[in-house]
């Protein structure tokens, strides 16, 4: 069921909007909150980037919760190129590491503060 | 997969399977409607097997936890809702389970009950942090099989076997109205505590925990079908107790130490003994689970890394999601409200969840484009949508039958 990227028809709606991002590591880092396109009329659509961050989920919220939840989950947006997409399957995968592309800077911070806890580094075998 | 470890797995579900909220409502149906709404609890037993194994199936196929599945299926607008709903329930829930283990724990040392709470708190947070998720599952599960003593509970009390196998065929509710709505918010009250969605949430992030794929297929099935079959007899046995030990003396279990009095009359210190401690375990086992199960749903839909197998800094903001889920559930109940109350409410809107949570399973484990050769079956099919349409009809009529029977108060 995996894919690589797909040249031809690709239902973005289905295949990438709101699917999980996994960077060049295999590290869970977001999901596909928008897609950011570009066109004029009577071309066809080129999808130009994956749009990751509440500002960009909130948007699509109604109003009166979208304002709710930018008060709560705050405005930060991160602009994924389409070019760093390597792999379409169950999840989008990227080329790049999260690090590099701007993901997961919330994770990294609480990572952070949480390191100062007795075996917070430990993982499992 | 090792056999040991699918019997490993099928107990782990067995001993899971009953929580503070699902033995008293067990009890107290048993004592006030004697065997009439045991098909409910096989009714919900089918039920909580079907969507187990289509939860853990879709787990062990795509590696994705429900979350992410609901976040693709039903999109960012109702998918939050669910999403808000379903940490919202589960905290309610955890909330209720340490109240439970508090109450245990006063009942044994007779310590004031808020120190208690903060103590089983601390307990919480020191046992989720340093514990792997294995031995959490093992530990919890496996212990909280000293609830098996209400199984021998309820051979002990010999019960009419004529009257509890009539019990299991479905019926309408009796007598004037008001027993009538009562015994109809029961009904859905027993479903809900039997399908409890955080029992899904939990079994298919452990499947991804334990790093399940396609091959792990027939074993989920094998362990989601014997564990909650032996857990919905657990269930019912505690039905059976609460009829025949509560119902001639018309007391309503309202604390965890009425079901331990219930075992101790019957068999002594050593059933009390095993009594107490299955609770403990079993509420613990609860506590834990929907602590983790509000981390791990947040984190699937936002598409954080998650699970107990990544080193908590890594999967910081699931751990530091856990650690606030523990903290916000002690708070509830330490502000004095009753916890028996507060799992029964939070039963009642479990059951309005349900269809969301569910709907979005369905409709993914029966697309072939997706799950290829482990697409939904015939039986599959015709089950999950069957008891999409129960759950449906349980969801729309909790709300008025809680308001209706004032909170099942009758």
């Amino acid at each position: 069921m995996r894919r690589s990227k797909p040249r031809g028809n690709l239902d973005l709606y289905r295949r990438v909007l709101d699917h999980g991002l996994v960077d060049a590591d295999g590290l869970p880092c977001g999901t596909v909150d928008e897609i950011e396109a570009a066109g004029k009329p009577g071309e066809p659509l080129e999808i130009v980037a994956l749009l990751v961050g509440p500002a960009a989920w909130t948007p699509r919220l109604p109003a009166l919760f979208a304002i709710i939840s930018r008060l709560l989950a705050g405005s930060r947006l991160v602009r994924v190129p389409w070019s760093e997409v390597a792999e379409i399957s169950e999840q989008i995968r990227l080329r790049s590491t999260a690090v590099a592309l701007g993901l997961g800077v919330t994770d990294r911070r609480v990572g952070r503060w949480l390191a100062r806890l007795p075996m917070s580094g430990y993982e499992p075998k | 997969m090792q056999f040991l470890e699918i019997f490993l797995g099928i107990l782990t579900a067995m001993g899971g399977f009953v929580e503070i909220g699902e033995l008293t409502f067990m009890l107290n149906a048993g004592s006030k409607f004697d065997y009439r709404l045991l098909w409910v609890v096989a009714l919900g037993t089918i039920g909580i097997i079907v969507f187990g194994e289509i939860a853990g199936r879709i787990a062990a196929v795509r590696g994705q936890g429900l979350f992410h599945v609901i976040r693709e299926r039903a999109g960012i607008r109702l998918g939050l809702l669910t999403l808000a709903a379903a940490t919202i329930v589960c905290l309610l829930t955890c909330a209720a389970e340490i109240g439970g283990i508090a109450l245990l724990w006063q009942l044994m040392s007779g310590l004031p009950y808020r120190l208690l709470i903060v103590l089983a708190l601390a307990f919480f947070l020191l046992a989720s942090w340093f514990l792997p998720f294995k031995w959490i599952e093992r530990i919890f599960g496996l212990l909280g099989l000293f609830m098996v003593i209400f199984i021998v509970l309820a051979c002990k009390v010999s019960p009419d076997w004529s009257s509890v196998v009539a019990g299991l065929v479905p019926s309408l509710p009796q007598g004037p109205t008001d027993q009538r709505l009562l015994q109809s918010y029961y009904a859905v009250a027993l479903l809900s505590s039997v399908m409890l969605p955080y029992e899904t949430y939990f079994y298919a992030a452990g499947a991804i925990e334990d790093k399940w794929t396609a091959k792990y297929v027939p074993a989920n099935r094998v362990i989601v079908i014997l564990g909650f079959l032996l857990g919905g007899t657990l269930a019912a046995a505690i039905m059976i107790a609460g009829k025949s030990l509560l119902g001639p003396l018309n007391v309503e279990a309202q604390l965890p130490g009425t079901a331990a009095i219930v075992v101790a009359v019957e068999l002594g210190r050593a059933g009390l003994c095993c009594a107490l401690a299955g609770m403990f375990f079993a509420f613990a086992g609860a506590a834990i689970e929907t602590a983790f199960s509000c981390a791990y749903n947040i984190a699937q839909f936002f598409g954080w890394p998650f699970g107990k197998v990544r080193a908590p800094r890594t999967a910081s903001r699931f751990t530091f999601a856990w650690i606030v889920a523990f903290v916000l559930s002690a708070v509830v109940v330490l502000t004095g409200v009753d916890p028996i109350r507060v799992v029964e409410y939070s039963i009642v809107f479990s059951v309005v969840i349900l269809p969301l949570t569910y709907f979005p399973l369905m409709a993914l484990s029966r697309d072939r484009d997706v799950m290829g050769v482990h697409v939904n079956g015939v039986i599959a099919n015709t089950l999950g949508w069957f008891y999409f349409v129960v759950i449906c009809i349980a969801a729309a009529a909790a709300i008025p039958l809680l308001v209706l029977t004032h909170g099942g108060e009758g």
